[in-house]
């Protein structure tokens, strides 16, 4: 059980968190795994074999000497992704505030017939 | 009864793709970039944490944009959450 | 939650410490593992812990609205005008221009101490503001 793999079960657990709860929030919750999930697949696929961080020493001579790194540059990308995942998260809730106070309920059958 | 016939379909499309995926794991394809950027990163920035001197200096635009996106969410909730007249 | 004393008292001599070790995190952000995201968020978290011990009425007369929304919003013009000034002097935008230091120290790699400060207040600000927009809303369509 790779890192890979478990990032694809991560987001089938999530997606069924979405589509078969019937809880505003935890749709909410669900979508937020299935970021997770995404983040985890990208950094896992720039793993190397019994590669170091990719933080440099402070003296010249320490340093590169037949060292292996991982790849640093889907971490790099993977901020980005994570602040998109913070704000779709908030506006996601800002309308969940909205319509409860409307509507006095959260359950996605009831809001249905309304 | 619709919501039934999506869960059996998740669980077959599970089953089936976590059983198929076996990576040659560890060895990423295109080593030419990540090798320029393990060699020249330092002297070209001075920065020892390379993931920074990627998204800091290499790719400044996409961390400016990033920062907008931010601000937009900031004003997507406040104009949903304002007292409105 | 608002008549602990326990948790009032320790949210208020805790504040300085995780406001100084969001500080580090930004400061040491091309030494190692950080930067201004992170930093900023742990920012956020040491006024949103005031918030939850102490009632959103006192900790909005400490740290106001208004002075947050401005502070945001001078950061990010505050990034482009970084950007700007090496126009200024004859390099592209955004390059780093600024004389890069001696390798391992705080004081080297040019224009990014400045970009991770700049970050770092930004995303503080913004998350601040996202907070108490959703607390102080009061059921008003």
């Amino acid at each position: 059980m790779t890192p890979i793999n478990i990032s694809l079960l991560l987001f089938m657990i999530g997606l069924y968190g979405v589509i078969s709860k019937n809880n505003l929030i935890k749709k909410i919750i669900g979508l937020a795994i299935i970021n997770a999930s995404v983040v985890l697949f990208f950094i896992a696929i720039g793993y190397r074999e019994s590669g170091l961080a990719p933080i440099m020493s402070r003296s010249e001579a320490v340093d590169s000497a037949n060292k292996i790194f991982v790849n640093p540059i889907p971490q790099a990308l993977m901020l980005t992704a994570i602040v998109v995942s913070i704000s779709l998260t908030a506006v996601a809730l800002a309308l969940v505030v909205k319509i409860y106070s409307k509507y006095k309920t959260l359950d996605v059958q009831k809001l249905y017939e309304e | 009864m619709k919501k039934y016939y999506y869960i059996v379909l998740l669980i077959i499309m599970t089953i089936l793709i976590i059983g198929s995926i076996s990576p040659e794991y560890g060895n990423p394809r295109n080593m030419d970039y990540i090798n320029y950027y393990l060699e020249h990163g330092v002297q070209d920035t001075g920065a020892i944490n390379l993931v920074a001197s990627i998204y800091l200096d290499y790719r400044a635009y996409d961390t400016l944009i990033e920062t907008v996106v931010l601000f937009m969410a900031v004003i997507g909730v406040t104009f949903i959450l304002s007292k409105g007249k | 939650m608002k008549n602990s004393r326990i948790i009032r008292t320790l949210a208020q001599k805790l504040l300085p410490f995780i406001f100084l070790f969001g500080f580090y995190l930004t400061f040491h952000g091309h030494l190692s593992p950080g930067g201004g995201f992170q930093g900023g968020v742990v920012i956020a978290t040491a006024i949103i812990l005031l918030t939850l011990s102490y009632g959103i009425k006192e900790t909005e007369n400490r740290f106001k609205e208004k002075h947050l929304s401005v502070l945001e919003k001078l950061a990010i013009l505050a990034f482009i005008f970084l950007g700007l000034l090496g126009i200024f002097f004859g390099y592209p935008f955004l390059k780093n221009f600024l004389p890069l230091g001696q390798r391992g120290c705080i004081a080297s790699a040019g224009l990014m101490i400045p970009l991770n400060l700049v970050i770092s207040i930004k995303v503080a600000a913004g998350m601040t503001g996202i907070f108490y927009a959703l607390v102080k809303y009061r059921g008003e369509i």
